[in-house]
């Protein structure tokens, strides 16, 4: 592909940017607002918002109501297999079995959630902590129960403080694993930690010096988990702690992580870190440098609360321009999610699981400590190919044209209704008049001997045809 | 290269004419490549992933060394069964065919790759093996950087051609887009359960005539392009190859037969990736490995012995590597837990076969695990320069000398 080495939307920033859009409010933006707040929605959540006035849209999804969904997955009973006690070949196999198991559970149950919840925003955050303070099950003895736990502190701080998350992940016991801390001794400090906290998870590199790094790293001795295979939880191992005088980014004092996270906080470079995060995840990306700067100083000034942030991005005149509709890649959960919200199916199945996997996004596995890349790494050849072949599976499912389908109820006059229904559901009109006609002439059998016109007897079969055509079309990807 | 036939009848219906200008009219007005033998534009690497850490020590066998016996008791080859290069160290017995390469000169053995600061984790390790960048994050892999340098005729679907499910990171670049197939059968649309619906498809999944704005919208449309083009083409383009070679019926040697396919179809492509493995033996270290190893010599004989009977095996290198190697010492499970350097070997394309490098010394160890001899990035440098011809710093992003195993 020729890609571009930035995806930042041409043409200049709408004049006060941050500033609350007062224009039309209609049930386009409404989907657009809930494809980038949540996943997408179903038509009857599109309608319900664009009812409401923009306020009061982006009131519902920022003071959610209570969610009344298993707030952690039943996992198996597996921590006898887990203790690594067992060092045959069986005992591998056992271990291995568990995992599977455990993985299966607690992503279908997360699925679940993201599909079932009436708190889009929360699990779309959710969602975000994930893919930025990034553990992967598996990796250095973390077990499924540590990255579930992990699961409910994100959501638990979904629309939170980013201090207080950041000060929680560094005594959360996955992440201890993962980055090594656990194991960090006061003569020998590990650095992983200290160092990707810095580097990935607030202030980006530049921004600090090496001895930073091994400073904080001092202070973050003796952070550790007990019992690890067990299902300890977070335990400060005073006797394992360097408790010198360490200087850390200009200040002396016998720091502990506390004070490390604090002090990165009064960074210039921590607000702009989340500003851009932020900006590339809810608006578009490679955000100007001024739309950081302006996000940046509402972090800022709201102590790193992140709802009153969001409350201000998801009103605001940038977010509501041309510049960013449909200026986003959706993910490969936002498109297998998304859809399943579109024509109302509640279950995930362990098949959806591995299409997943094969475009590119396993929860709870992200690939790397960085996370998901992201944009224009979601799509290549294969993936591509993923989407559409799930796509073509899921209109062959006979659920499709259930009673309460949108797609069955009432058999439009002639196929240009019928392509203005499908055109105007899944993409809420973002079709060219060729693309259009192109699934009209589909569906009235234009140009082609083997297929009848369009007519009530062949309706159900045409119907998914064309809505999977319509799926096929670019602002499908496109969030 | 192939025209594809494709080409040209695609260019109804909703073709739009910016994708035409960047994509169709590009490749109209260039010449079809010209195929000299073994001049740089016709040269194809070939990478085999050993997966989950290859225990280096039981590959390369040590057999002169007591600090190897006393290691691992239980799971170290007697010198008896080792396959002798010199009168330190000889080849795994499961490494038969692959010895008889080597003793033919075919093969270039570099011991202990490795990199500074080692990481024992199998995410983190392979990334850097994939990105060549130890020391921080980045989006691109080596090869990608490669294939974004290299001049490479755009248009082209198979300029590098991963075989795996999911696309490795060592080939993610900024220009080109790399298809990873995991098999013939299943990279392809599964659409078409009504007439028509296909031919419809092809033209809307890439159309860029909508009425919005998105900074994405040129990159879906040729994505889409490729993903449709690439897999309704490939089975014609590759067939009518036939080949006398033995593959093993391994899912590596159905790869690598796919390899050879693709490489003898002269469809322009110059980086074919492969994935064997799993080599994480942490329990019953000898039955897993031996098999794997065996499954791999044998594979690849059957490769170059299909790649000469074309006289594609002198244009064809093939590198392993593996994200790292295993603890000296066997655990009590007569297992290896992840260690640091193992060895990689260079097949075909006319190397000079022998030894490079030195074999890590099992007396001066780091916290139980042979330090590295060779820089990794050496080894790809010297790929890059002087099989692939091209300066090496911007893409192993420094200068780390290279190895004499090519001319």
């Amino acid at each position: 592909m020729n890609a571009p080495t930035s995806f930042r939307p041409a043409g200049p920033l709408p004049a006060a940017p941050l500033a609350p859009y007062t224009g039309a409010w209609n049930a386009k933006l409404a989907a657009h607002l809930l494809r980038r707040a949540g996943f997408g929605g179903s038509p009857a959540d599109v309608a319900r918002l664009a009812a409401l006035s923009m306020n009061d849209a982006v009131d519902s999804l920022i003071h959610f109501p209570a969610v009344d969904l298993p707030a952690q997955p039943t996992l198996p009973d597996d921590r006898n297999e887990l203790q690594g006690g067992d060092a045959t070949q069986a005992g591998r196999e056992r271990r291995m079995a568990a995992r599977r198991a455990a993985n299966i559970a607690m992503s279908t149950w997360w699925l679940q959630r993201m599909l079932k919840t009436p708190a889009p925003l929360q699990e779309k955050m959710t969602l975000f902590w994930h893919g930025h303070f990034t553990t992967a099950e598996g990796a250095k003895g973390v077990l499924a129960q540590d990255v579930v736990n992990q699961n409910t502190l994100y959501r638990t701080n979904a629309l939170g403080n980013i201090r207080d998350l950041t000060q929680a992940v560094s005594r959360d016991p996955a992440m201890l694993k993962y980055l090594d801390n656990a194991r960090s001794q006061k003569a020998h400090p590990n650095e992983n930690y200290a160092r990707e906290l810095m580097e990935l998870f607030t202030l980006g590199i530049g921004n600090y010096t090496e001895q930073d790094v091994r400073e904080s790293a001092r202070a973050f001795t003796g952070w550790t988990v007990r019992r690890p295979f067990r299902g300890g939880g977070f335990f400060e191992y005073a006797a394992q702690h360097d408790d010198g005088q360490k200087t850390f980014l200009g200040r002396t004092g016998n720091l502990d992580g506390n004070d490390i996270v604090s002090i990165i906080f009064e960074q210039p470079a921590a607000s702009k870190w989340f500003a851009r995060k932020l900006l590339s995840y809810f608006v578009y990306d490679d955000p100007e440098p001024e739309l950081i700067d302006a996000v940046a100083a509402a972090l800022v000034k709201n102590d790193f609360e992140t709802a009153p942030v969001l409350s201000m991005l998801l009103r605001s005149n940038v977010f509501y321009s041309a510049r960013t509709y449909r200026a986003l890649v959706k993910s490969p959960v936002e498109f297998v999610v998304g859809s399943y919200q579109l024509y109302g199916i509640d279950t995930v199945d362990l098949p959806t699981l591995g299409v997943l996997n094969r475009m590119g996004q396993t929860l709870f596995h992200p690939p790397s400590v960085k996370g998901w890349d992201g944009g224009i790494a979601w799509l290549n050849s294969q993936t591509v190919l993923t989407r559409e072949n799930f796509a073509s599976t899921l209109m062959a499912s006979q659920q499709m044209m259930s009673a309460q389908s949108w797609l069955s109820a009432g058999v439009p006059a002639n196929a240009r209704a019928a392509v203005d229904k499908l055109v105007g559901t899944i993409l809420y009109g973002d079709a060219s008049e060729a693309g259009m006609a192109q699934v009209q002439a589909y569906l009235d059998g234009t140009g082609t001997s083997a297929l009848g016109t369009f007519s009530p007897e062949n309706f159900e079969e045409r119907m998914r045809g064309g809505a999977y055509l319509t799926m096929a079309m670019p602002a499908y990807q496109l969030s | 290269m192939k025209r594809s036939r494709f080409l040209l009848g695609s260019l109804t219906g909703l073709t739009v004419a910016a994708r035409a200008d960047s994509l169709f009219g590009a490749a109209l007005a260039q010449p079809a490549l010209t195929e000299l033998p073994g001049s740089a534009d016709d040269r194809v690497f070939v990478v085999v992933n050993l997966q989950g850490g290859n225990d280096g020590l039981n590959t390369i066998v040590p057999y002169a060394s007591q600090s190897y016996y006393q290691a691992r008791p239980t799971i170290g080859i007697a010198p008896g069964d080792v396959l002798q290069i010199n009168e330190k160290i000889g080849f795994n017995p499961a490494l038969r065919s692959l010895k008889d390469m080597f003793s033919r000169g075919d093969v270039a053995l570099v011991q202990g790759a490795g990199y500074p600061k080692p990481d024992h984790s199998h995410f983190r390790s392979t990334e850097i093996w994939q990105t060549a960048a130890p020391d921080r994050y980045l989006s691109t892999g080596w090869l990608g950087r490669y294939l974004d340098g290299a001049k490479l005729t755009q248009s082209n679907l198979f300029n590098a051609v991963a075989l795996a499910q999911v696309l490795p990171e060592a080939l993610v670049s900024r220009t080109i887009d790399v298809p990873a197939i995991g098999a013939v059968q299943t990279y392809r649309l599964a659409s078409d359960r009504a007439p028509g619906e296909r031919s419809a498809f092809a033209s809307l999944a890439s159309d860029a005539g909508v009425p919005f704005a998105s900074p994405y919208l040129g990159a879906v449309a040729q994505i889409e392009d490729h993903a449709q083009r690439g897999s309704e083409e490939l089975p014609g383009l590759i067939a009518g190859y036939t080949t006398n070679a033995a593959y093993p019926a391994t899912p590596l040697g159905r790869s690598l037969a796919l390899a050879a396919q693709i490489i003898g179809s002269r469809l322009g492509t110059r980086i074919l990736y492969v994935q064997h493995g799993s080599f994480d033996t942490h329990a019953a270290q000898k039955g897993t490995q031996d098999r794997l190893l065996g499954e791999l010599s044998d594979a690849l004989k059957a490769f170059y012995d299909d790649l000469a009977e074309h006289g594609n095996d002198k244009r064809t290198l093939t590198m392993t590597f593996s994200e790292f190697g295993r603890r000296v010492a066997e655990n009590a499970s007569a297992g290896t837990d992840h260690g640091e350097a193992s060895p990689m070997f260079l097949v075909g394309g006319g190397i000079k076969g022998g030894v490079y490098g030195e074999h890590p010394s099992l007396d001066d160890l780091d916290n139980g695990d042979v330090r590295f001899t060779v820089d990794f990035r050496s080894v790809y440098a010297t790929v890059i320069e002087r099989w692939l011809g091209r300066p090496s710093a911007d893409i192993v992003l420094g200068e780390f000398g290279t190895l004499p195993f090519l001319g």
